[in-house]
């Protein structure tokens, strides 16, 4: 299982890529690879104000849905354009084209509950 | 693996659903179907107790030929959608859904040999080219025919059917030979697909599926199969509470809805025109050949024309559609 040792991640399976006060973030291969084939994702709205834990996104499988939950606070900046037309990308490159979207963060410090790539690999592999 | 009917199957393999449901449109896929109850009936009143079990009419057909029909209870409800296979004059393979072989044993007596055999579904345009390269015999069978073919020196059941919309066909092979043929699948480059495939190409080519578009409550006439039911027969388990529905008239039919956008339709999403629910889904996903959604619902009677439009309600989402026939997806002609 890929978990790139660079980024944080939730105990539901996205990551994030903290640079600045902006924050990528995606699902995690364990959980692309758990859901099948996307077929469909839900972006959020840019503008849209999400706090920890808002169920902000939905992506959606051959073989069922699942929520994507905001795993910082902050204002969605960005969203991935071509997951519209090309969700798959989820499944072939969680990490990199298949983004779901960028986060401009507005508290100063990531919660306490992101977990470093060690803790993930415990989690997913206990 | 999943839990399906008392087995344990692949919902897909490493190349996954959509991947596999186009190697079947396009090319062809192996499914391992052994899931499926075989129940053998046999003897010099086989055929008659199959006609006075099933709706359909086994006169239709003769001897090397397989037939759709449908157990019903006393109520008129579909227990089960069935494949018979009619091998010789007085033998015929009854093959139920995995969870209903023992309504169907309960039903026509018989034996139930699905443990002495697996069922390999060889489904796709180019299914019969692959099966040539081990056995001529086997990939000549054609549509809808049953015959004893010999492969690697054991002999099958081959019949010309499947689930998928596709040509293709079915091999019952013995426990002994069965993984021999599956490695000759494979060899000839058939790919292998799972159960997510088998249902999404199964609900493209606007087949039903037992516990979803039939079963309690609903009779072949609600899932507009009124083709399977030989009205002629004297007798069949249920007729005379189908005759009482079918007068009385329907409250709701079957019917396919392709929606707008690539979110899957399920199951269980309410079907509403001009804001009023008229009805219910049963079955719903993405299509990967169509790219869009679609969906199995039933409807009141009133809204079952084609063109009609309706909404979908997925999680609160209001997904656009309208009411198009079945078959979504037709086959090619080859």
């Amino acid at each position: 299982m890929n978990i790139p040792t660079e980024l944080r991640y939730t105990k539901d399976h996205e990551w994030v890529r903290i640079s600045g006060t902006t924050a990528r973030i995606g699902i995690t291969d364990y959980a692309q690879d758990a859901l099948g084939d996307v077929v469909f994702v839900s972006v959020p709205d840019i503008g849209t104000a999400v706090n920890v834990g808002d169920s902000f996104s939905e992506v959606e499988s051959t073989k069922s849905v699942s929520e994507i939950y905001a795993p910082l606070a902050g204002n969605v900046i960005a969203i991935n354009p071509v997951l519209e037309s090309t969700p798959e990308l989820m499944n072939s490159d969680p990490y990199g084209e298949g983004w779901l979207c960028d986060l401009e963060i507005t508290e100063a410090t990531a919660p306490a509950s992101l977990l470093d790539a060690a803790a993930y690999r415990a989690l997913i592999e206990g | 693996m999943v839990p399906f009917g008392g087995w344990e199957m692949p919902l897909s393999y490493e190349k996954g659903t959509v991947s596999e449901h186009l190697s079947c449109r396009n090319d062809a896929v192996v499914f391992d179907v052994s899931h499926l109850g075989t129940v053998r009936v046999s003897g010099a009143t086989a055929k008659r107790d199959l006609q006075r079990a099933f709706t359909n009419d086994l006169d239709k057909i003769g001897p090397g030929r397989a037939q759709y029909t449908h157990l019903l209870d006393a109520y008129a409800s579909v227990l089960d959608d069935i494949i018979i296979w009619w091998i010789d004059s007085d033998v015929f393979d009854v093959m139920p859904n995995a969870s209903n072989t023992s309504r169907v044993i309960d039903a026509i007596s018989g034996h139930d040999t699905t443990s002495s055999r697996a069922v390999l579904a060889v489904q796709g345009p180019q299914a019969r080219r692959y099966v040539q390269t081990f056995s001529g015999d086997a990939a000549a069978v054609p549509r809808f025919a049953v015959r004893r073919v010999e492969i690697f020196g054991t002999e099958c059941i081959v019949a010309g059917t499947g689930y998928t919309g596709e040509d293709g066909i079915e091999i019952a092979a013995p426990v002994g030979v069965a993984e021999r043929v599956f490695d000759a699948l494979l060899a000839a480059g058939v790919s292998l697909a799972g159960l997510g495939a088998r249902d999404t190409l199964r609900l493209e080519a606007g087949l039903p599926l037992h516990g979803h578009e039939l079963g309690v409550g609903i009779t072949p006439l609600h899932a507009g199969l009124g083709w399977v039911v030989a009205w002629n027969k004297e007798e069949f388990r249920g007729k005379a509470a189908l005759m009482a529905i079918r007068d009385a008239g329907l409250d709701r039919r079957l019917v396919g809805i392709s929606t707008q956008g690539r979110r899957p339709p399920r199951e269980g999403c309410v079907v509403a025109h001009d804001g009023r629910q008229i009805g219910i889904t049963t079955s719903g996903n993405f299509s990967p050949t169509l790219n869009h959604g679609i969906a199995f619902a039933f409807v009141e009677p009133a809204y079952c024309e084609p063109g009609t439009e309706v909404t979908i309600n997925v999680r609160g989402s209001l997904l656009p559609g309208s009411v198009v026939a079945t078959p979504f997806v037709k086959k090619r002609s080859s």
